[in-house]
Protein backbone atom coordinates (compact mmCIF):
# COMPACT_ATOMS: atom_id res chain seq x y z
CA UNK A 1 0.00 0.00 0.00
CA UNK A 2 1.54 3.30 -1.06
CA UNK A 3 -1.11 5.81 0.04
CA UNK A 4 -0.95 6.80 3.71
CA UNK A 5 -4.68 7.08 4.32
CA UNK A 6 -4.23 7.89 8.01
CA UNK A 7 -2.37 11.06 7.07
CA UNK A 8 -5.38 12.52 5.27
CA UNK A 9 -8.18 11.00 7.36
CA UNK A 10 -8.38 13.83 9.91
CA UNK A 11 -8.64 16.51 7.19
CA UNK A 12 -11.33 14.49 5.43
CA UNK A 13 -13.28 14.16 8.68
CA UNK A 14 -13.15 17.93 9.21
CA UNK A 15 -14.17 18.63 5.60
CA UNK A 16 -17.16 16.29 5.87
CA UNK A 17 -18.35 17.89 9.12
CA UNK A 18 -17.99 21.45 7.73
CA UNK A 19 -19.82 20.64 4.50
CA UNK A 20 -22.66 18.91 6.33
CA UNK A 21 -23.29 21.76 8.79
CA UNK A 22 -23.20 24.48 6.13
CA UNK A 23 -25.51 22.61 3.83
CA UNK A 24 -28.01 22.19 6.66
CA UNK A 25 -28.37 25.97 7.02
CA UNK A 26 -28.86 26.45 3.30
CA UNK A 27 -31.69 23.91 3.05
CA UNK A 28 -34.35 25.94 4.78
CA UNK A 29 -33.46 28.93 2.58
CA UNK A 30 -33.80 26.76 -0.52
CA UNK A 31 -37.12 25.26 0.57
CA UNK A 32 -38.40 28.79 1.21
CA UNK A 33 -37.14 30.05 -2.15
CA UNK A 34 -38.96 27.26 -4.01
CA UNK A 35 -42.12 27.56 -1.94
CA UNK A 36 -42.31 31.35 -2.31
CA UNK A 37 -41.29 31.49 -5.97
CA UNK A 38 -43.09 34.26 -7.81
CA UNK A 39 -42.97 33.15 -11.43
CA UNK A 40 -44.08 36.53 -12.86
CA UNK A 41 -41.32 38.34 -10.99
CA UNK A 42 -38.89 35.59 -11.90
CA UNK A 43 -39.63 35.90 -15.62
CA UNK A 44 -38.99 39.63 -15.38
CA UNK A 45 -35.65 39.05 -13.63
CA UNK A 46 -34.59 36.43 -16.17
CA UNK A 47 -35.33 38.75 -19.08
CA UNK A 48 -32.65 41.19 -17.96
CA UNK A 49 -30.30 38.95 -15.97
CA UNK A 50 -26.61 38.94 -16.82
CA UNK A 51 -24.97 35.74 -15.61
CA UNK A 52 -22.23 33.53 -16.95
CA UNK A 53 -24.09 30.45 -15.79
CA UNK A 54 -26.75 28.61 -17.70
CA UNK A 55 -30.29 29.46 -16.73
CA UNK A 56 -33.05 26.95 -17.37
CA UNK A 57 -35.96 28.40 -19.36
CA UNK A 58 -39.30 27.03 -18.29
CA UNK A 59 -41.81 26.32 -21.03
CA UNK A 60 -44.69 25.69 -18.65
CA UNK A 61 -43.67 26.99 -15.25
CA UNK A 62 -40.74 26.09 -13.04
CA UNK A 63 -42.57 23.96 -10.53
CA UNK A 64 -44.89 20.99 -10.61
CA UNK A 65 -44.08 17.33 -11.05
CA UNK A 66 -45.58 14.84 -13.49
CA UNK A 67 -46.26 11.22 -12.54
CA UNK A 68 -45.22 8.37 -14.82
CA UNK A 69 -47.77 7.83 -17.59
CA UNK A 70 -49.23 4.34 -18.04
CA UNK A 71 -46.90 1.81 -19.66
CA UNK A 72 -47.34 1.41 -23.42
CA UNK A 73 -48.49 -2.09 -24.37
CA UNK A 74 -45.74 -2.37 -26.87
CA UNK A 75 -42.70 -0.32 -27.79
CA UNK A 76 -39.23 -0.75 -29.24
CA UNK A 77 -36.13 0.91 -27.82
CA UNK A 78 -32.95 1.48 -29.85
CA UNK A 79 -29.70 2.35 -28.11
CA UNK A 80 -26.17 2.78 -29.38
CA UNK A 81 -23.02 3.27 -27.35
CA UNK A 82 -19.50 3.54 -28.63
CA UNK A 83 -15.98 3.18 -27.38
CA UNK A 84 -12.68 4.05 -28.96
CA UNK A 85 -9.47 2.10 -29.27
CA UNK A 86 -6.40 4.19 -29.97
CA UNK A 87 -3.13 2.76 -31.17
CA UNK A 88 -0.25 2.40 -28.80
CA UNK A 89 1.78 5.62 -29.00
CA UNK A 90 4.84 3.54 -29.86
CA UNK A 91 3.17 2.16 -32.93
CA UNK A 92 4.12 3.54 -36.35
CA UNK A 93 0.55 2.76 -37.47
CA UNK A 94 -1.92 5.62 -37.39
CA UNK A 95 -5.53 4.56 -36.87
CA UNK A 96 -8.34 4.38 -34.37
CA UNK A 97 -11.19 1.96 -33.94
CA UNK A 98 -14.70 2.95 -33.01
CA UNK A 99 -16.59 0.01 -31.56
CA UNK A 100 -20.34 0.56 -31.48
CA UNK A 101 -22.70 -1.53 -29.41
CA UNK A 102 -26.17 -1.50 -30.92
CA UNK A 103 -29.23 -2.82 -29.15
CA UNK A 104 -32.82 -3.06 -30.38
CA UNK A 105 -35.31 -4.36 -27.82
CA UNK A 106 -38.95 -4.85 -28.79
CA UNK A 107 -41.52 -5.40 -26.06
CA UNK A 108 -45.13 -6.47 -26.33
CA UNK A 109 -46.72 -9.58 -27.77
CA UNK A 110 -43.87 -10.26 -30.18
CA UNK A 111 -40.79 -9.56 -28.03
CA UNK A 112 -37.46 -9.56 -29.79
CA UNK A 113 -33.91 -8.53 -29.18
CA UNK A 114 -31.18 -7.62 -31.59
CA UNK A 115 -27.72 -7.06 -30.15
CA UNK A 116 -24.57 -6.46 -32.11
CA UNK A 117 -21.14 -4.91 -32.01
CA UNK A 118 -19.88 -3.02 -35.03
CA UNK A 119 -16.20 -2.26 -35.13
CA UNK A 120 -14.72 0.03 -37.73
CA UNK A 121 -11.12 1.00 -38.27
CA UNK A 122 -10.36 4.52 -39.46
CA UNK A 123 -6.98 5.14 -41.04
CA UNK A 124 -7.32 7.42 -44.04
CA UNK A 125 -6.06 11.01 -44.10
CA UNK A 126 -9.63 12.35 -43.92
CA UNK A 127 -10.29 10.12 -40.88
CA UNK A 128 -7.17 11.21 -39.01
CA UNK A 129 -7.10 14.93 -39.71
CA UNK A 130 -9.52 17.75 -40.25
CA UNK A 131 -8.23 20.51 -42.47
CA UNK A 132 -9.39 23.84 -43.61
CA UNK A 133 -7.40 26.33 -45.68
CA UNK A 134 -4.91 27.21 -42.98
CA UNK A 135 -5.07 24.55 -40.26
CA UNK A 136 -4.91 20.83 -39.71
CA UNK A 137 -6.53 19.45 -36.56
CA UNK A 138 -5.89 15.83 -35.54
CA UNK A 139 -9.00 13.77 -34.95
CA UNK A 140 -8.18 12.56 -31.45
CA UNK A 141 -9.19 13.25 -27.86
CA UNK A 142 -12.22 15.58 -27.62
CA UNK A 143 -12.62 15.88 -31.39
CA UNK A 144 -12.67 12.09 -31.73
CA UNK A 145 -15.26 12.06 -28.94
CA UNK A 146 -17.57 14.14 -31.17
CA UNK A 147 -17.12 11.72 -34.02
CA UNK A 148 -18.04 8.85 -31.70
CA UNK A 149 -21.14 10.67 -30.44
CA UNK A 150 -22.21 11.45 -34.00
CA UNK A 151 -21.72 7.82 -35.08
CA UNK A 152 -23.81 6.59 -32.14
CA UNK A 153 -26.70 8.87 -33.03
CA UNK A 154 -26.41 8.29 -36.77
CA UNK A 155 -26.51 4.51 -36.53
CA UNK A 156 -29.30 4.48 -33.96
CA UNK A 157 -31.33 6.86 -36.14
CA UNK A 158 -30.81 4.75 -39.25
CA UNK A 159 -31.99 1.62 -37.45
CA UNK A 160 -34.91 3.27 -35.69
CA UNK A 161 -36.42 4.64 -38.88
CA UNK A 162 -36.94 1.16 -40.30
CA UNK A 163 -38.84 -0.18 -37.27
CA UNK A 164 -42.57 -0.29 -36.55
CA UNK A 165 -43.77 2.40 -34.18
CA UNK A 166 -43.80 3.11 -31.32
CA UNK A 167 -40.01 3.42 -31.24
CA UNK A 168 -37.78 5.44 -28.91
CA UNK A 169 -34.06 6.08 -29.26
CA UNK A 170 -31.86 6.44 -26.17
CA UNK A 171 -28.38 7.97 -26.14
CA UNK A 172 -25.97 7.69 -23.27
CA UNK A 173 -25.04 11.24 -22.33
CA UNK A 174 -25.90 14.67 -23.57
CA UNK A 175 -27.46 15.76 -26.88
CA UNK A 176 -25.85 19.18 -26.44
CA UNK A 177 -22.44 19.15 -28.08
CA UNK A 178 -20.98 21.42 -25.38
CA UNK A 179 -17.32 21.06 -26.23
CA UNK A 180 -17.89 22.45 -29.71
CA UNK A 181 -18.28 25.96 -28.31
CA UNK A 182 -14.52 26.34 -28.02
CA UNK A 183 -13.59 24.70 -31.31
CA UNK A 184 -12.72 26.46 -34.59
CA UNK A 185 -15.60 26.97 -37.01
CA UNK A 186 -14.63 24.23 -39.48
CA UNK A 187 -14.54 21.65 -36.64
CA UNK A 188 -17.95 22.80 -35.43
CA UNK A 189 -19.40 22.36 -38.93
CA UNK A 190 -17.76 18.97 -39.35
CA UNK A 191 -19.23 17.62 -36.10
CA UNK A 192 -22.56 19.40 -36.08
CA UNK A 193 -23.64 18.74 -39.64
CA UNK A 194 -24.07 14.93 -39.44
CA UNK A 195 -25.35 15.18 -35.86
CA UNK A 196 -28.11 17.60 -36.82
CA UNK A 197 -28.89 15.50 -39.88
CA UNK A 198 -29.49 12.48 -37.64
CA UNK A 199 -31.67 14.53 -35.28
CA UNK A 200 -33.68 15.86 -38.24
CA UNK A 201 -34.11 12.33 -39.62
CA UNK A 202 -35.55 11.21 -36.30
CA UNK A 203 -37.86 14.21 -36.28
CA UNK A 204 -39.06 13.44 -39.82
CA UNK A 205 -39.70 9.84 -38.85
CA UNK A 206 -41.39 11.00 -35.65
CA UNK A 207 -39.16 8.84 -33.48
CA UNK A 208 -38.51 10.48 -30.10
CA UNK A 209 -34.87 10.54 -29.02
CA UNK A 210 -33.52 11.23 -25.54
CA UNK A 211 -30.08 11.67 -24.02
CA UNK A 212 -29.92 10.00 -20.61
CA UNK A 213 -27.48 11.43 -18.08
CA UNK A 214 -26.92 9.50 -14.88
CA UNK A 215 -25.78 11.41 -11.78
CA UNK A 216 -26.01 14.77 -13.60
CA UNK A 217 -23.87 17.63 -12.34
CA UNK A 218 -25.85 20.40 -14.05
CA UNK A 219 -27.44 23.26 -12.11
CA UNK A 220 -29.49 25.17 -14.70
CA UNK A 221 -32.54 25.22 -12.41
CA UNK A 222 -30.56 25.93 -9.22
CA UNK A 223 -29.07 28.92 -11.02
CA UNK A 224 -32.60 30.16 -11.64
CA UNK A 225 -33.31 29.82 -7.91
CA UNK A 226 -30.27 31.99 -7.27
CA UNK A 227 -31.67 34.62 -9.62
CA UNK A 228 -34.94 34.47 -7.72
CA UNK A 229 -33.29 35.37 -4.39
CA UNK A 230 -30.92 38.00 -5.82
CA UNK A 231 -31.08 41.38 -4.07
CA UNK A 232 -30.11 43.51 -7.10
CA UNK A 233 -33.70 43.86 -8.37
CA UNK A 234 -34.70 45.09 -4.88
CA UNK A 235 -32.37 47.99 -5.60
CA UNK A 236 -33.80 48.58 -9.06
CA UNK A 237 -30.90 46.88 -10.89
CA UNK A 238 -30.97 43.86 -13.19
CA UNK A 239 -29.41 40.66 -11.84
CA UNK A 240 -25.70 40.85 -12.66
CA UNK A 241 -23.57 38.02 -11.30
CA UNK A 242 -20.25 39.24 -12.71
CA UNK A 243 -20.73 42.64 -11.08
CA UNK A 244 -21.76 41.03 -7.78
CA UNK A 245 -18.91 38.54 -7.67
CA UNK A 246 -16.36 41.23 -8.47
CA UNK A 247 -17.48 43.10 -5.32
CA UNK A 248 -16.57 40.11 -3.12
CA UNK A 249 -12.89 41.00 -3.44
CA UNK A 250 -13.16 44.77 -3.70
CA UNK A 251 -15.76 45.35 -0.96
CA UNK A 252 -15.93 42.11 1.00
CA UNK A 253 -19.49 41.85 -0.33
CA UNK A 254 -21.52 38.71 0.35
CA UNK A 255 -23.76 37.72 -2.59
CA UNK A 256 -27.42 37.35 -1.59
CA UNK A 257 -27.62 33.96 -3.26
CA UNK A 258 -24.94 32.58 -0.93
CA UNK A 259 -27.75 31.69 1.48
CA UNK A 260 -28.60 28.89 -0.91
CA UNK A 261 -26.53 25.70 -0.72
CA UNK A 262 -24.11 24.96 -3.51
CA UNK A 263 -25.93 21.92 -4.82
CA UNK A 264 -26.80 20.59 -8.25
CA UNK A 265 -30.27 20.22 -9.80
CA UNK A 266 -30.18 16.52 -9.02
CA UNK A 267 -30.18 17.32 -5.30
CA UNK A 268 -32.77 20.10 -5.73
CA UNK A 269 -35.25 17.77 -7.35
CA UNK A 270 -34.62 14.92 -4.97
CA UNK A 271 -34.62 16.83 -1.68
CA UNK A 272 -36.74 19.92 -2.29
CA UNK A 273 -39.10 19.07 -5.13
CA UNK A 274 -39.09 15.59 -3.63
CA UNK A 275 -39.54 13.66 -6.85
CA UNK A 276 -40.71 10.13 -6.15
CA UNK A 277 -39.75 7.13 -8.32
CA UNK A 278 -41.29 7.53 -11.76
CA UNK A 279 -41.98 11.25 -11.45
CA UNK A 280 -40.40 13.92 -13.62
CA UNK A 281 -39.84 17.64 -13.26
CA UNK A 282 -41.31 20.21 -15.66
CA UNK A 283 -39.56 20.46 -19.03
CA UNK A 284 -37.05 23.29 -19.40
CA UNK A 285 -35.14 24.64 -22.40
CA UNK A 286 -31.35 24.77 -22.22
CA UNK A 287 -29.64 28.11 -22.77
CA UNK A 288 -26.39 26.62 -24.04
CA UNK A 289 -24.99 28.83 -26.81
CA UNK A 290 -24.15 25.92 -29.13
CA UNK A 291 -27.89 25.34 -29.43
CA UNK A 292 -28.18 28.53 -31.47
CA UNK A 293 -26.67 26.45 -34.26
CA UNK A 294 -29.41 23.82 -33.99
CA UNK A 295 -32.63 24.26 -36.00
CA UNK A 296 -35.35 25.63 -33.73
CA UNK A 297 -37.35 22.40 -33.72
CA UNK A 298 -34.32 20.42 -32.52
CA UNK A 299 -33.08 22.76 -29.77
CA UNK A 300 -32.46 20.72 -26.69
CA UNK A 301 -34.76 20.77 -23.69
CA UNK A 302 -34.46 18.68 -20.55
CA UNK A 303 -36.23 17.36 -17.50
CA UNK A 304 -35.17 15.55 -14.36
CA UNK A 305 -36.52 12.08 -13.72
CA UNK A 306 -36.51 9.86 -10.64
CA UNK A 307 -35.53 6.46 -12.00
CA UNK A 308 -36.09 4.59 -8.78
CA UNK A 309 -32.39 4.65 -7.98
CA UNK A 310 -31.47 8.30 -8.60
CA UNK A 311 -32.54 11.56 -10.19
CA UNK A 312 -31.26 11.56 -13.76
CA UNK A 313 -31.33 14.27 -16.43
CA UNK A 314 -33.13 13.46 -19.68
CA UNK A 315 -32.46 15.67 -22.71
CA UNK A 316 -34.89 15.89 -25.64
CA UNK A 317 -35.25 17.97 -28.81
CA UNK A 318 -37.85 20.76 -28.78
CA UNK A 319 -40.29 18.94 -31.04
CA UNK A 320 -40.53 16.07 -28.49
CA UNK A 321 -40.91 18.54 -25.60
CA UNK A 322 -43.91 20.09 -27.37
CA UNK A 323 -45.64 16.82 -28.23
CA UNK A 324 -47.39 15.48 -25.11
CA UNK A 325 -47.88 12.00 -26.60
CA UNK A 326 -44.20 11.69 -27.53
CA UNK A 327 -43.10 13.05 -24.18
CA UNK A 328 -45.32 10.59 -22.32
CA UNK A 329 -44.11 7.66 -24.42
CA UNK A 330 -40.49 8.55 -23.71
CA UNK A 331 -41.15 9.09 -20.02
CA UNK A 332 -42.91 5.73 -19.62
CA UNK A 333 -40.37 3.88 -21.77
CA UNK A 334 -37.39 5.22 -19.80
CA UNK A 335 -39.03 4.26 -16.50
CA UNK A 336 -39.77 0.78 -17.85
CA UNK A 337 -36.16 0.43 -19.03
CA UNK A 338 -34.87 1.56 -15.63
CA UNK A 339 -37.08 -0.94 -13.84
CA UNK A 340 -35.33 -3.72 -15.75
CA UNK A 341 -31.78 -2.73 -14.86
CA UNK A 342 -31.93 -1.51 -11.29
CA UNK A 343 -32.29 2.19 -12.01
CA UNK A 344 -30.44 2.56 -15.33
CA UNK A 345 -31.99 2.01 -18.76
CA UNK A 346 -31.42 -1.62 -19.74
CA UNK A 347 -30.90 -0.84 -23.44
CA UNK A 348 -28.07 1.58 -22.59
CA UNK A 349 -26.55 -0.94 -20.20
CA UNK A 350 -26.51 -3.65 -22.86
CA UNK A 351 -25.25 -1.26 -25.55
CA UNK A 352 -22.40 -0.30 -23.24
CA UNK A 353 -21.50 -3.96 -22.60
CA UNK A 354 -21.33 -4.52 -26.36
CA UNK A 355 -19.26 -1.41 -26.97
CA UNK A 356 -16.70 -1.65 -24.24
CA UNK A 357 -13.23 -2.71 -25.30
CA UNK A 358 -11.64 -4.68 -22.51
CA UNK A 359 -8.00 -4.48 -21.49
CA UNK A 360 -7.36 -8.01 -22.81
CA UNK A 361 -8.85 -7.05 -26.16
CA UNK A 362 -6.66 -3.95 -26.41
CA UNK A 363 -3.69 -6.15 -25.64
CA UNK A 364 -4.86 -8.62 -28.31
CA UNK A 365 -4.95 -5.87 -30.93
CA UNK A 366 -1.48 -4.69 -29.88
CA UNK A 367 -0.12 -8.22 -30.22
CA UNK A 368 -1.78 -8.60 -33.61
CA UNK A 369 -0.29 -5.33 -34.82
CA UNK A 370 3.16 -6.29 -33.50
CA UNK A 371 2.97 -9.57 -35.38
CA UNK A 372 1.78 -7.96 -38.60
CA UNK A 373 4.53 -5.38 -38.50
CA UNK A 374 7.10 -8.07 -37.73
CA UNK A 375 6.01 -9.88 -40.87
CA UNK A 376 7.10 -6.81 -42.77
CA UNK A 377 10.35 -6.58 -40.90
CA UNK A 378 9.32 -3.75 -38.60
CA UNK A 379 10.02 -4.39 -34.92
CA UNK A 380 8.47 -2.11 -32.30
CA UNK A 381 10.71 -0.78 -29.57
CA UNK A 382 8.85 0.53 -26.58
CA UNK A 383 10.12 3.36 -24.41
CA UNK A 384 12.17 2.50 -21.34
CA UNK A 385 9.39 3.92 -19.12
CA UNK A 386 6.83 1.68 -20.81
CA UNK A 387 9.04 -1.38 -20.38
CA UNK A 388 9.53 -0.54 -16.72
CA UNK A 389 5.75 -0.33 -16.22
CA UNK A 390 5.12 -3.58 -18.02
CA UNK A 391 7.96 -5.52 -16.42
CA UNK A 392 7.36 -4.30 -12.84
CA UNK A 393 10.42 -5.98 -11.45
CA UNK A 394 12.16 -5.30 -8.11
CA UNK B 1 -25.72 -25.36 -40.51
CA UNK B 2 -26.69 -28.85 -41.66
CA UNK B 3 -28.53 -29.09 -44.95
CA UNK B 4 -30.74 -31.90 -43.67
CA UNK B 5 -34.43 -31.05 -43.46
CA UNK B 6 -34.44 -31.68 -39.72
CA UNK B 7 -31.06 -30.56 -38.45
CA UNK B 8 -29.25 -32.77 -35.95
CA UNK B 9 -26.97 -29.94 -34.92
CA UNK B 10 -27.02 -29.12 -31.21
CA UNK B 11 -24.16 -26.65 -30.96
CA UNK B 12 -20.50 -25.97 -31.50
CA UNK B 13 -17.23 -27.07 -29.86
CA UNK B 14 -15.78 -24.30 -27.66
CA UNK B 15 -13.23 -26.37 -25.72
CA UNK B 16 -11.59 -29.57 -26.87
CA UNK B 17 -9.19 -32.28 -25.74
CA UNK B 18 -8.40 -35.95 -26.24
CA UNK B 19 -10.86 -37.07 -23.57
CA UNK B 20 -13.78 -34.95 -24.71
CA UNK B 21 -15.09 -31.47 -25.40
CA UNK B 22 -17.37 -28.65 -24.31
CA UNK B 23 -19.99 -27.30 -26.70
CA UNK B 24 -22.15 -24.20 -26.68
CA UNK B 25 -25.76 -24.82 -27.66
CA UNK B 26 -27.34 -23.03 -30.60
CA UNK B 27 -30.49 -22.41 -28.57
CA UNK B 28 -30.71 -21.44 -24.94
CA UNK B 29 -31.78 -24.41 -22.75
CA UNK B 30 -31.78 -26.83 -25.70
CA UNK B 31 -29.27 -29.16 -24.09
CA UNK B 32 -28.89 -32.86 -24.91
CA UNK B 33 -29.96 -35.03 -21.94
CA UNK B 34 -27.37 -36.35 -19.51
CA UNK B 35 -25.99 -39.68 -20.72
CA UNK B 36 -27.18 -39.26 -24.31
CA UNK B 37 -24.97 -39.85 -27.32
CA UNK B 38 -23.61 -37.03 -29.49
CA UNK B 39 -21.14 -36.94 -32.34
CA UNK B 40 -18.68 -34.54 -33.91
CA UNK B 41 -16.37 -34.83 -36.88
CA UNK B 42 -12.67 -35.22 -36.26
CA UNK B 43 -10.03 -33.29 -38.22
CA UNK B 44 -9.38 -36.19 -40.58
CA UNK B 45 -12.93 -37.14 -41.40
CA UNK B 46 -13.43 -39.48 -38.43
CA UNK B 47 -16.69 -39.36 -36.55
CA UNK B 48 -16.15 -39.09 -32.81
CA UNK B 49 -18.88 -40.39 -30.49
CA UNK B 50 -19.24 -38.96 -27.02
CA UNK B 51 -21.58 -39.30 -24.04
CA UNK B 52 -23.00 -36.13 -22.50
CA UNK B 53 -21.59 -35.74 -18.97
CA UNK B 54 -22.71 -32.28 -17.87
CA UNK B 55 -24.86 -29.28 -18.77
CA UNK B 56 -24.98 -25.68 -17.58
CA UNK B 57 -26.72 -22.41 -18.41
CA UNK B 58 -25.26 -19.09 -17.36
CA UNK B 59 -24.05 -15.64 -18.36
CA UNK B 60 -22.07 -15.36 -21.58
CA UNK B 61 -19.75 -12.91 -19.89
CA UNK B 62 -18.10 -14.40 -16.80
CA UNK B 63 -17.94 -10.93 -15.27
CA UNK B 64 -21.71 -10.45 -15.29
CA UNK B 65 -23.79 -12.24 -12.71
CA UNK B 66 -27.31 -13.48 -13.24
CA UNK B 67 -29.85 -11.61 -11.12
CA UNK B 68 -33.48 -12.20 -10.31
CA UNK B 69 -35.81 -10.92 -13.04
CA UNK B 70 -39.20 -12.16 -11.91
CA UNK B 71 -41.65 -11.85 -9.06
CA UNK B 72 -44.85 -13.46 -7.83
CA UNK B 73 -46.58 -12.10 -10.95
CA UNK B 74 -43.88 -12.82 -13.50
CA UNK B 75 -42.40 -16.29 -13.53
CA UNK B 76 -40.71 -18.99 -15.54
CA UNK B 77 -41.20 -18.80 -19.32
CA UNK B 78 -42.97 -15.42 -19.09
CA UNK B 79 -39.71 -13.88 -17.90
CA UNK B 80 -38.10 -14.72 -21.23
CA UNK B 81 -41.05 -13.15 -23.06
CA UNK B 82 -40.69 -9.97 -21.05
CA UNK B 83 -36.92 -9.77 -21.40
CA UNK B 84 -36.00 -10.58 -25.00
CA UNK B 85 -32.34 -9.71 -24.46
CA UNK B 86 -31.86 -12.75 -22.18
CA UNK B 87 -31.34 -15.08 -25.13
CA UNK B 88 -28.35 -13.00 -26.13
CA UNK B 89 -26.67 -12.56 -22.78
CA UNK B 90 -27.11 -16.13 -21.49
CA UNK B 91 -25.89 -19.36 -22.99
CA UNK B 92 -26.18 -23.12 -22.40
CA UNK B 93 -23.09 -25.31 -22.61
CA UNK B 94 -22.57 -29.04 -22.19
CA UNK B 95 -19.62 -31.38 -21.78
CA UNK B 96 -19.21 -34.76 -23.42
CA UNK B 97 -16.71 -37.61 -22.88
CA UNK B 98 -15.37 -39.40 -25.97
CA UNK B 99 -16.07 -43.13 -26.02
CA UNK B 100 -15.49 -44.28 -29.60
CA UNK B 101 -14.68 -43.18 -33.12
CA UNK B 102 -15.49 -44.40 -36.59
CA UNK B 103 -12.87 -44.32 -39.34
CA UNK B 104 -13.46 -45.78 -42.81
CA UNK B 105 -16.60 -47.50 -41.54
CA UNK B 106 -14.76 -49.21 -38.69
CA UNK B 107 -15.89 -48.50 -35.17
CA UNK B 108 -13.20 -48.48 -32.46
CA UNK B 109 -14.04 -48.26 -28.75
CA UNK B 110 -10.99 -46.17 -27.96
CA UNK B 111 -10.30 -42.52 -27.31
CA UNK B 112 -9.98 -40.72 -30.67
CA UNK B 113 -6.42 -40.22 -31.96
CA UNK B 114 -7.07 -36.48 -32.42
CA UNK B 115 -9.48 -34.22 -30.55
CA UNK B 116 -12.28 -32.58 -32.57
CA UNK B 117 -11.40 -29.08 -33.82
CA UNK B 118 -12.83 -25.99 -32.15
CA UNK B 119 -16.00 -24.61 -33.73
CA UNK B 120 -16.98 -27.89 -35.35
CA UNK B 121 -20.67 -28.85 -35.10
CA UNK B 122 -21.85 -31.24 -32.41
CA UNK B 123 -24.85 -33.31 -33.45
CA UNK B 124 -27.42 -35.55 -31.88
CA UNK B 125 -26.84 -39.17 -32.96
CA UNK B 126 -29.96 -40.54 -34.71
CA UNK B 127 -31.55 -43.58 -33.06
CA UNK B 128 -30.47 -46.24 -35.56
CA UNK B 129 -26.87 -45.14 -35.45
CA UNK B 130 -26.97 -44.86 -31.64
CA UNK B 131 -28.27 -48.41 -31.38
CA UNK B 132 -25.44 -49.63 -33.55
CA UNK B 133 -22.69 -47.79 -31.65
CA UNK B 134 -23.96 -48.83 -28.22
CA UNK B 135 -24.95 -52.38 -29.08
CA UNK B 136 -21.99 -53.80 -27.19
CA UNK B 137 -21.21 -52.03 -23.89
CA UNK B 138 -17.45 -52.28 -24.55
CA UNK B 139 -16.94 -48.61 -23.86
CA UNK B 140 -18.37 -48.74 -20.32
CA UNK B 141 -14.87 -48.90 -18.77
CA UNK B 142 -14.09 -45.49 -20.32
CA UNK B 143 -17.18 -44.05 -18.62
CA UNK B 144 -16.36 -45.83 -15.37
CA UNK B 145 -13.00 -44.02 -15.33
CA UNK B 146 -14.61 -40.65 -15.96
CA UNK B 147 -13.46 -37.88 -13.62
CA UNK B 148 -15.41 -34.69 -14.00
CA UNK B 149 -18.27 -32.63 -12.72
CA UNK B 150 -20.49 -35.60 -11.75
CA UNK B 151 -19.68 -38.97 -10.15
CA UNK B 152 -18.96 -41.72 -12.71
CA UNK B 153 -21.72 -43.88 -11.23
CA UNK B 154 -24.30 -41.20 -11.92
CA UNK B 155 -23.05 -40.96 -15.48
CA UNK B 156 -23.24 -44.70 -16.07
CA UNK B 157 -26.72 -44.92 -14.61
CA UNK B 158 -28.00 -41.96 -16.63
CA UNK B 159 -26.44 -43.32 -19.80
CA UNK B 160 -27.81 -46.82 -19.37
CA UNK B 161 -31.33 -45.58 -18.55
CA UNK B 162 -31.27 -43.25 -21.54
CA UNK B 163 -30.25 -46.05 -23.90
CA UNK B 164 -32.75 -48.49 -22.45
CA UNK B 165 -35.49 -45.98 -23.36
CA UNK B 166 -33.96 -45.20 -26.75
CA UNK B 167 -33.79 -48.90 -27.56
CA UNK B 168 -37.49 -49.41 -26.75
CA UNK B 169 -36.95 -51.17 -23.43
CA UNK B 170 -34.52 -53.69 -24.94
CA UNK B 171 -34.30 -56.15 -22.05
CA UNK B 172 -31.46 -58.15 -23.67
CA UNK B 173 -29.36 -55.05 -23.97
CA UNK B 174 -30.04 -54.07 -20.38
CA UNK B 175 -28.81 -57.46 -19.20
CA UNK B 176 -25.67 -57.13 -21.34
CA UNK B 177 -25.11 -53.73 -19.78
CA UNK B 178 -25.64 -55.12 -16.27
CA UNK B 179 -23.16 -57.95 -16.90
CA UNK B 180 -20.54 -55.47 -18.11
CA UNK B 181 -21.05 -53.31 -15.02
CA UNK B 182 -20.74 -56.39 -12.82
CA UNK B 183 -17.46 -57.24 -14.56
CA UNK B 184 -16.08 -53.70 -14.08
CA UNK B 185 -17.12 -53.39 -10.45
CA UNK B 186 -16.62 -57.01 -9.38
CA UNK B 187 -14.27 -55.92 -6.61
CA UNK B 188 -16.60 -53.22 -5.39
CA UNK B 189 -20.05 -54.60 -4.48
CA UNK B 190 -20.87 -51.45 -2.54
CA UNK B 191 -20.76 -49.51 -5.79
CA UNK B 192 -22.23 -52.17 -8.03
CA UNK B 193 -25.45 -52.90 -6.16
CA UNK B 194 -26.80 -49.33 -6.03
CA UNK B 195 -25.82 -48.90 -9.67
CA UNK B 196 -27.78 -51.96 -10.77
CA UNK B 197 -30.71 -50.88 -8.64
CA UNK B 198 -30.68 -47.51 -10.34
CA UNK B 199 -30.96 -49.23 -13.71
CA UNK B 200 -33.72 -51.60 -12.66
CA UNK B 201 -34.50 -52.92 -9.17
CA UNK B 202 -35.01 -56.39 -10.66
CA UNK B 203 -31.39 -56.58 -11.74
CA UNK B 204 -29.81 -56.18 -8.32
Amino acid sequence: MTLDVAAIAEELRRLAADTASWEHAGWSALHAAVRDLDETDLRQRLRTAKTSWLLAQAIQGYRGVSPCPPQPERYTVVAADGSVLNPDRHSPLRYYVINLGIVVLAYGDAPQARMESRARLYAGEEDLYLSDLSRRVPISGTVLGFKRAVEELRQAAELARSLDPPVVVLQDGTLILWGLESQPEFVVNWALSPFLEALAALRDARVPVAGFISYPGSSDVMNVMRVSVCDYPLRGMPVNCDHCRARILTEGHRPACDILPDVSDRVLFEQVFKLTPGERSPVYASASTILERYPEADRIHFFYLHTGAEVARVEIPAWVARDQAMLDLLHAAIIDQCSRARGYPLALQEAHELAVIRAEERREVEILVDRMLAQHGVVLRRSAKERSKRGRYV
Amino acid sequence: MSEQPESLRLGEVIETSTVGFVAECDELHCLPPLGSLVSVNGPEGDVIYAVVTYGETGSIDPGRRVVRRGSADLRDQAIYQQNPELRHVLRSVFSAAAIAYRRDDRLSYLLPPLPPPLHYSVERVPTTEAREVTDQPRYFPILAQYRGEIPADQLLAAHARHLYELRGHDRDWLERAARELARIFKHDYDRLVPLLEALDPDLA
